[in-house]
């Protein structure tokens, strides 16, 4: 008597049917090879170029490499290649080798320059990068601006508001002077998105959008933010990734 | 209706106003005109940055209130423009004193503005001070923000870090962590890249300093 478990375990077999084959003795090579590399022996002869199917999700490139060729991980490029494909895939000319580290050698030093001094989890160094770069470029040296100058100039910033039905959209904020004529926004016809970029100066600012000339809308994007003298939201822009 | 406002434009001009004040002035009505302009005149006079005012009018204006509320909001917002130019001194940039007054309006006091304009030297306090408050927006306690930011600017920290600060809080917040203990947790990661770092005793005697005011 069939019921939903059995229809359940038919569609699961049959999904299992399309994963890569496996040959029926792999478990025992893997067990062989594992006990190997317990005695600290070479891998038996039959780790040949087949071996690969352990890596079924691999990139092209792996399954082409054989695995006694692989250079293990730190290795310079040429010291473990063997046949296959490896060594093909990496041998450079000497002169070229040599254009090659002088390249590395001047981008190590510009990126050494940007890094941050110390510290910080993964995440945070990566953005820390980014931060001390702009950090790094003595742009108020060159363009004549003051420190302060310099970080109080605009910024592009675009809007977006996805509203279909809307005949026009305005921007409105602080810093335009919620001037609802100035700052139109125009409707892409493809998506219907209506969008602008705006010059804006660092900071925090808030801001609506004003649809066909009377609907107040907050961004669905922004966060938003309650005037406490008007006692109406209003969505909240931070500016200034300088 | 058009040329009334040029009119009211032309006669803010003729009692002394500038053409930047003719111009941001210029798309306010009468009865919000009349209804703010002693507020002008003594803001005027304790040479306030008018276009700041004239934009809060306005923000009532296209939000359709009754002059007699945008009357309330700009005497308020004179009221706290008057102290963060006191307490930014000397020479606040424009976005540095509508920063200052976004930030009393959050409740943070007028004592961190001054700390913080001594702690950044020549850099900017705009955007410092819009992130300080949306830290307190986003319900880290002003006690809290206030020395932390301070401590960050005493140390070199960029516009960007405290961008990235305020990103990760919020992130953080997203996720169901309490503001106060986002912002001790995203300061482990930022105060040992800035500038001026101290060495990590002293970081986390700086962010374990959390109840003290500042100076």
């Amino acid at each position: 008597m069939r019921d939903d478990r059995d229809e359940l375990l038919d569609r699961i077999v049959g999904e299992l049917k399309v994963l890569p084959a496996v040959p029926a003795d792999a478990t025992a090579r893997v067990l062989a090879r594992v006990d190997a590399a317990r005695r600290g022996q070479a891998p038996a002869a039959e780790a040949d170029d087949d071996d690969v199917i352990f890596f079924p999700t691999a990139t092209d490139e792996m399954q082409t490499v054989p695995a006694a060729s692989r250079p293990p991980s730190g290795t310079p490029v040429d010291a473990g290649a063997g046949r296959g494909g490896w060594r093909r895939r990496f041998v450079v000319s000497i002169p070229v080798a040599i254009g090659y580290a002088l390249a590395a050698t001047v981008a190590g030093f510009l990126i050494r320059g940007a890094m941050p001094r110390s510290g910080g989890d993964a995440t945070v160094a990566k953005e820390q990068q980014t931060q001390t770069d702009a950090r790094a470029v003595p742009v108020t040296a060159v363009s004549g601006l003051t420190p302060r100058e310099y970080q109080e100039a605009p910024v592009a910033v675009q809007f977006v508001l996805d509203a279909q039905r809307a005949k026009r959209v305005a921007l409105v904020g602080d810093f335009n002077a919620w001037a609802a004529d100035s700052m139109p926004l125009v409707r892409d016809s493809a998506t219907g998105v209506w969008s602008t970029v705006v010059n804006v100066t660092p900071g925090r600012h808030v801001y609506a959008f004003v649809v066909d000339g009377e609907v107040w809308t907050l961004d669905p994007r922004a966060p938003k933010t309650k005037d406490a003298d008007y006692g109406t939201e209003q969505s909240v822009l931070i500016v200034g990734l300088r | 209706m058009m040329r009334i406002r040029h009119l009211l434009a032309a006669s803010v001009i003729a009692a002394g106003g500038s053409a930047l004040e003719a111009q941001t002035s210029a798309g306010l009505d009468s009865a919000t005109m009349n209804a703010i302009a002693p507020i002008i005149q003594r803001a005027r006079a304790s040479n306030l940055p008018l276009d700041l005012l004239y934009t809060r009018a306005r923000q009532g204006q296209v939000q359709r209130l009754p002059a007699s509320r945008i009357e309330v909001a700009v005497r308020n917002y004179a009221e706290r423009l008057e102290t963060a130019q006191a307490a930014l001194a000397p020479n606040p940039t424009t976005p540095e004193l509508k920063a200052g007054v976004d930030a009393l309006q959050t409740g943070v006091p007028r004592e961190t503005l001054s700390e913080m304009r001594r702690a950044a030297k020549e850099g900017s306090l705009a955007v410092p001070l819009g992130i300080l408050t949306t830290l307190v927006a986003r319900g880290v306690s002003v006690e809290k923000a206030s020395v932390q930011v301070v401590a960050l600017l005493q140390q070199g920290a960029s516009p960007a870090h405290f961008i990235a600060l305020d990103q990760r809080v919020q992130a953080d917040v997203l996720a169901g962590r309490r503001p106060d203990e986002s912002l001790d947790l995203r300061l482990k990661g930022i105060f040992p890249n800035l500038p001026q770092s101290v060495n990590a005793g002293d970081a986390a005697t700086l962010q374990a300093g959390g109840t003290k005011r500042p100076r």
